[in-house]
């Protein structure tokens, strides 16, 4: 697929000349900015919308979006805290299972992929459109925390699990590991593997990907359970960092990884973008988040320029398309 | 096609059964509980100290959850006067907003008690059980500017910007700590209540400013988030925290040393009177104080034992 990867290599670089230049303001601005300390928070910070925003760009990329990402996120970190901290206790049956860390994360690991399966089967099974099975599984997702946390917080969690999002590997944050090893295995999906081409193909024209006999709805269904074992790390890394899983975590979380997404150069209608584009738009975001609060911009402000950060990503995305 | 007749099929049945159990006279009294949100486990806790008291009195009672959305408040008010509740134990969206919502159910008939936040309207409520966030903030507000010795650097977090509560309680803090020149604050951020969000926003603060001296929070969750933060920057004993609520894991972080101090709220305390005014309401009783403040009580390290989460004696 020769256009798209040229078009991809077009959005990386323009992205690239975004970043630089935010960069650039910013450091002019504060002083702060440009330190190894503030680079490294802003890192560990951007690590779950890296995560989660690659699971959203490989469902971007066949055309379809995910709005659950956000609750999926908090029900796995939910399931992962109260596991680990309570297991399972059937008194009628006299019955307790508990859980070490790694049997608490495979748990929420699963929980994630398990929705997002669902996700992809309700869409290509009844052809409901994903804005409207996502939406539906955001609410779902959400009440299941609040049915399994009881609308508290599970707190208190131990160590060693805490290692995940606070600890820190040959000098680099255990987070920013992570999510180091999911783009590296993200880009080889879908530059070295079928899938990933298949990926494109459907975005591009799904009707005639499907006549030239690739499984539409296997590879569709494949995107969305990855996206959802994406947003269980993202939920296991938040609930290590906090040491605490919050009923409310990741509220409004899909329109963060979605705009990472649009402003990394990821066409919204599918067939054109890539996972580095993504990491880019991702942060973008983060570091403009950090440079607003840097600067100690009001609060107000920062939704208005974030928005218009945003915008201003997609008529230049738009534009491109225009000149091609 | 088949579908669409099973369903009306359904749609009409649940109708009738609706329609049926509305309103005979041996049935319990029902006690609605609308609620801003059960996003947030103060709130949880708010609603379910309500049910519990309602229920124990004898009363049939549901939560409604408007989610921070001044519209489905009203949808949850409609549908509760719709389908004969008898009284409403009400925590607002929106102290302007849910004006109209409360004068609505008046004009029904319908009592509305409202717990911790107020609607800016005389008499429109039965009554109202409010927690005083603002004179709590006051007494943090002092004690902060003892501990910090009346100078130094210090950043507050603000909730969500768009919230009366946020603003209630920033307003009281700022109330005494203004006057104290020496005491100057380098950052303001909103944090909307979060825990993660007030860690990241508190990281990005200590970049810009290592040297500051106090925070204080709009809330417990942010608090923790802030002390987490301090923490990991190997700040946490050099800088205080102060926060707000009185939520399980501040309250412990105040007895270990760790946070200076929060505003402690009664939520079960207004639930269960506001509970026992509809059930007096229902006996006869008319006369209830338009306005019934509820103290917020400053803790900290030396009275912290006094206390559990919520304001809960253990």
């Amino acid at each position: 697929m020769p256009i798209a990867y040229s078009r991809k290599n077009f959005a990386r670089f323009q992205s690239l000349i975004a970043l630089f230049l935010l960069c650039l303001a910013l450091s002019v601005l504060s002083d702060k900015f440009l330190s190894f300390s503030n680079l490294w928070n802003v890192m560990r910070q951007i690590s779950v919308n890296i995560c989660i925003s690659v699971g959203m760009t490989l469902i971007v990329l066949t055309a379809g979006i995910d709005l659950s990402v956000g609750s999926v996120l908090a029900l796995c970190g939910a399931i992962t805290a109260g596991l680990l901290k309570n297991g399972i206790e059937l008194p009628s049956q006299n019955l307790y299972i508990g859980f070490t860390v790694l049997g608490a994360i495979l748990a929420g690991g699963l929980t994630g992929s398990a929705l997002g399966a669902f996700n992809g089967w309700a869409i290509t099974r009844f052809n409901v459109p994903p804005f409207v099975a996502t939406l539906a599984m955001l609410t779902v997702a959400r009440g299941l925390t609040m049915l399994w946390t009881g609308g508290f917080p599970i707190s208190g969690l131990g160590d060693t699990f805490l290692f995940i999002g606070t600890g820190w590997f040959l000098g680099i944050p255990v987070p920013v590991w992570i999510s180091i090893v999911v783009v590296a295995l993200a880009v080889f999906l879908t530059d070295k593997t079928r899938i990933g081409r298949y990926i494109y193909a459907i975005g591009g024209n799904e009707s005639a990907s499907r006549l030239s006999g690739i499984n539409v709805n296997r590879v569709k269904i494949i995107v969305y359970t990855i996206a959802g074992a994406l947003a269980a790390v993202g939920g296991i890394m938040v609930t290590s960092r906090l040491d605490s899983a919050q009923p409310n975590a990741g509220i409004s979380y899909e329109l963060d990884s979605i705009a990472a997404v649009v402003i990394g150069g990821t066409s919204l209608s599918g067939g054109r973008g890539s996972i580095l584009g993504t990491v880019q738009g991702a942060i973008i975001i983060g570091v403009l988040n950090n440079g607003l609060v840097l600067l100690n911009v009001s609060p107000f402000w920062q939704q208005v320029v974030k928005g218009l950060v945003i915008l201003l990503a997609v008529i230049i995305d738009k534009s491109n398309g225009k000149n091609e | 096609m088949h579908y669409r007749i099973a369903l009306f099929g359904i749609l009409f049945g649940l109708g009738w059964i609706g329609c049926k159990t509305k309103e005979s006279k041996d049935e319990p009294k029902k006690i609605a509980i609308v609620v801003s949100t059960l996003n947030n486990p103060w709130f949880v806790f708010l609603a379910q100290k309500a049910e519990s008291k309602a229920k124990q009195l004898g009363y049939e009672s549901k939560i409604f959850d408007s989610q921070n959305n001044t519209a489905q408040e009203t949808d949850h008010f409609d549908n509760a006067i719709a389908s004969g509740y008898d009284a409403i134990l009400f925590n607002p969206t929106d102290a302007d907003g849910s004006i109209v919502n409360v004068k609505n159910a008046a004009a029904a008939g319908v009592p509305v008690f409202c717990m911790d936040r107020e609607v800016n309207a005389n008499g429109a409520a039965t009554s109202q059980i409010l927690s005083d966030s603002y004179s709590g903030c006051v007494a943090i507000g002092k004690y902060f500017v003892e501990t910090l010795n009346k100078k130094g650097k210090y950043v507050e977090i603000l909730g969500m910007v768009g919230d009366n509560n946020t603003w209630n309680r920033s307003k009281g803090f700022h109330s005494v700590v203004d006057f104290y020149p020496g005491l100057k604050m380098v950052a303001q951020q909103s944090a909307d209540f979060d825990r993660n969000k007030a860690m990241e926003v508190m990281e990005s603060i200590l970049q810009a400013h290592p040297d500051i001296d106090g925070v204080f929070c709009g809330n417990d969750a942010m608090a923790m988030g802030a002390y987490q933060a301090l923490v990991a920057a190997g700040k946490a004993d050099r800088v205080k925290v102060f926060g707000f609520d009185g939520a399980e894991d501040v309250v412990k972080s105040i007895r270990d040393g760790k946070i200076m101090a929060t505003g402690m709220q009664f939520p079960e305390v207004m639930a269960q009177t506001a509970a026992t005014f509809a059930d007096e309401y229902f006996k006869g009783k008319r006369d209830f104080p338009g306005k019934m403040p509820v103290a917020v009580e400053l803790v900290k390290k030396d009275n912290v034992e006094n206390y559990a989460a919520y304001g809960e004696k253990e």
